[in-house]
């Protein structure tokens, strides 16, 4: 893990994070960055109640499984609100 | 001249793709399923200006690496059909992650045309959109939609024609920098050798895909001539650093154009998101989901009954009038014994099924499905089934044919057979006039809690069989959740009433044709050799249920009951009909034939219950089962497998109630 990087799905509903890496598989790396979830975008956690969370990026919503947002690594040195 | 234009309409989940659809093709289309796979196949036809056009509705996808069934479908219609333009529905409040598919289209070098749809919603959330500007940055045609109310229809098919006549295309691709140019420009000389992949597609697109790691392209390059260039290029890289750098550099050339094109604006919490703060709350969200869900069938069910009694009335009537005024007597109990009263007995669900898909449809179009499968996925995860199954297990309340069909929203095959295989035990509606018969004889002070307690049961038994398919035949975890939360809306009647349309108008067509060919089979049956009483023991149906009626006296059933299920096995109301006809009474006396039986204790009616709630998926089930999972061997499996549990727990529960109530 890079300095200063965190998996997404650690931080608490509300925060604000910038997207530094994604490690996930081929396919899966593809889908997420199709979906807006690539290096540098703005991303921020809605609801991190449950087993999965809903992130916001841009203007879209997802709801992710935990196990997804381990995979994308965001900045939480700075960013973290 | 006429011309014939085929479009392909393409575009991210959510984005308003299948009301634009239906608002160009209105109700002439068709749905089938692509060749292979089970993603359904929407076409359809529209004409504007003396040009005919079949528009070919393609999945959602987010982007075209070939990662899902719905992406390689979309994926290899435009590069493999060549339609003459494709259209790009863009979710107007959504841009930049819709430009993201836009930039990959535009490298597969074929006319497109934009449909910057929901313009109308961006407006009012004051963040209006140039379109004619952003059509001169991308280079190319945008046209302004709004599919929910038919806005800018006659503009997209203008800007089709023009696309689809315009030639030669040039290219308006992204700029990858550099580093990344040099190799697609290596990669683009090496494939040039091979004269099979250059004649079909666009050599700098299969350049990039090869670059992005693409699987299915490295097949398609793989063993041609082009293949040991190639493979010297991409074992001196890593492939890993390229797909995400060259993602990056289409998001930056994305978001070079967006404030040219609209004010740069960050909003705010939304006021979508304000609802989801409440609707996905973590003590407030399974309250209001389990609300939600308890209104809708308690509205399924006091809206339907009038419409109910009406259908049963006509249907009461006709066959009086075809029994009574028609000659030969054979053919007056064909068409009133087998046909009218056979089919009349499930058209009799149409209401519940068409208001439960009404309400489904508004729930859908609302944004809220998508939260409720949000808030579900954890318990549903727990069991080893996928969150987005909740909506086939709900609509399996309703009738398991559609809820069968609607698994295919399920991305991983082995979660989706895991959801098919469960889902005939949840108890749809066809079994209610079992329960009622029954539990309003045998239980006439406890009804109510028989049929609650045969529901838990249904339930119950899917969620044990989910754990044990789990565990032995379809090893593995849920696949993981990504979901899209769409921003609330408010649906429009048009689009909720063609959603349900579509779906109900499905029941009608596959069970209709499947249950009308059962009834004949079960006149047939009941009516020869000729001259017997219909449905006597002499009858071809009578003499089956004496072969079976050994597998059964276990449970405490006779012969009369085995026959009603082997007729059940067409649907499952007809055992309601079967034995009225077996006992040789009429529905309103067949209480008391039941009551006079001394073969029938209320411990057997008990069993009999658990029996018809569990055993084999109806005749219009199993069609779809087949049909869905593409295997004979499954669908045999679900049969077999239903009926050994029916059995089981038929003989637990009679015997565990006879214990109690005696009789058994």
């Amino acid at each position: 893990m890079m300095d200063g990087t965190c998996p997404l799905a650690l931080l608490a509903a509300g925060t604000e994070a910038k997207v530094a890496d994604i490690r996930a598989g081929k396919g899966m790396q593809a889908r997420l960055f199709g979906m807006g979830f690539c290096p540098d975008a703005r991303v921020k956690v809605q609801c991190a109640d449950r087993g999965s969370i809903i992130v916001s990026v841009g203007d879209a919503r997802y709801a992710l499984s935990r196990g997804i947002a381990m995979k994308i690594l965001v900045g939480c040195a700075k960013e973290t609100a | 001249m006429k011309r014939e234009i085929r479009i392909a309409l393409t575009g991210n989940p959510n984005v308003g793709k299948t009301t634009l659809f239906n608002a160009l093709t209105g109700s002439r289309q068709h749905v089938g399923n692509w060749p292979g796979v089970t993603v359904e196949k929407k076409t359809g036809k529209a004409s504007r200006n003396g040009c005919e056009f079949e528009v070919v509705d393609l999945p959602g996808t987010y982007s075209l690496t070939a990662y899902s069934a719905d992406e390689v479908v979309a994926r290899d219609f435009i590069l493999d059909e060549k339609p003459d333009v494709v259209v790009q529905v863009v979710d107007a409040t959504n841009l930049e992650r819709n430009l993201y598919l836009t930039t990959q289209l535009a490298e597969l070098r074929t006319p497109i045309v934009v449909a910057l749809n929901m313009a109308d919603m961006a407006e009012a959330q004051g963040d209006p959109i140039d379109y004619r500007r952003l059509s001169a940055f991308l280079e190319i045609p945008v046209v302004r939609t709004v599919g929910t109310r038919g806005e800018g229809l006659q503009d997209l098919l203008d800007a089709a024609i023009r696309e689809a006549e315009t030639s030669p295309h040039h290219e308006h691709t992204i700029g990858y920098g550099n580093e990344v140019e040099t190799l697609i420009a290596t990669l683009v000389d090496a494939l040039r050798t091979d004269a099979d992949l250059s004649g079909r597609y666009p050599l700098r697109w299969l350049a990039v895909k090869l670059l992005e790691g693409d699987e299915n392209v490295l097949a398609m390059v793989r063993g041609g001539a082009a293949f040991p260039r190639v493979e010297g290029v991409l074992s001196s890289i890593d492939a890993d650093e390229y797909e995400a750098a060259m993602a990056d550099k289409r998001y930056e050339a994305i978001s070079a154009v967006l404030p040219q094109v609209r004010k740069a604006s960050f909003r705010e919490m939304s006021p979508s998101d304000m609802v989801d703060r409440v609707v996905t709350d973590r003590y407030l969200g399974i309250p209001i989901f389990l609300a939600l869900m308890w209104g809708a069938f308690e509205l399924t069910f006091t809206v339907a009954t009038p419409f109910m009694t009406a259908i049963d009335t006509v249907v009461a009537w006709l066959a009086e009038f075809v029994a009574g005024s028609i000659e030969p007597a054979w053919l007056a109990s064909l068409l009133g014994d087998g046909i009218i009263g056979g089919v009349g007995s499930v058209l009799i669900f149409l209401p519940n099924i068409f208001i439960l898909f009404l309400i489904l449809a508004i729930l859908e179009d609302s944004g809220y499905l998508a939260r409720a499968a949000f808030i579900m996925d954890r318990p549903l995860y727990a069991l080893g089934l996928p969150g987005k199954s909740f909506v086939p297990m709900l609509v399996g309340f309703g009738c398991n044919v559609p809820a069968i069909m609607a698994t295919r929203s399920i991305e991983g095959e082995k979660d989706r057979l895991l959801t098919i295989l469960v889902n005939p035990f949840m108890s749809c509606s066809a079994r209610l006039p079992v329960y009622i018969l029954f539990a309003g004889v045998f239980f006439p002070e406890q009804a109510g809690s028989v049929v609650f307690f045969l529901y838990v049961l249904g339930i119950a038994v899917a969620i044990a069989s989910a754990k044990l398919f789990r565990s032995t035949i379809l090893p593995g975890e849920a696949s993981p959740f990504v979901m899209e939360m769409p921003p609330y809306r408010i649906p429009t009647a048009k689009t909720a009433l063609l959603h349900m349309w579509s779906r109900g108008s499905m029941y009608i067509r596959k069970a209709g044709t499947i249950i009308l060919a059962g009834v004949l089979v079960v006149w047939v049956l009941a009516s020869f050799p000729f001259g017997v009483e219909y449905g006597g023991a002499e009858s071809f149906a009578g003499m089956i249920g004496h072969v079976l009626e050994p597998l059964v006296a276990p449970l405490g059933f006779d012969w009369k009951v085995a026959v009603a299920l082997i007729f059940g096995f067409i649907a499952k109301e007809i055992v309601v009909g079967s034995l009225g006809t077996l006992y040789g009474t009429g529905e309103e006396t067949l209480p008391t034939a039941l009551l006079a039986d001394p073969g029938l204790s209320a411990a057997t009616a008990l069993a009999l219950m658990v029996f018809v709630l569990l055993y084999t998926p109806c005749v219009a089930a199993l069609g779809v089962i087949r049909k869905e999972t593409g295997s004979w061997k499954w669908t045999g499996f679900s049969v077999a497998y239903g009926l050994v549990v029916a059995w089981i727990l038929a003989f637990v529960v009679g015997h565990g109630a006879g214990l109690f109530m005696g009789g058994m």
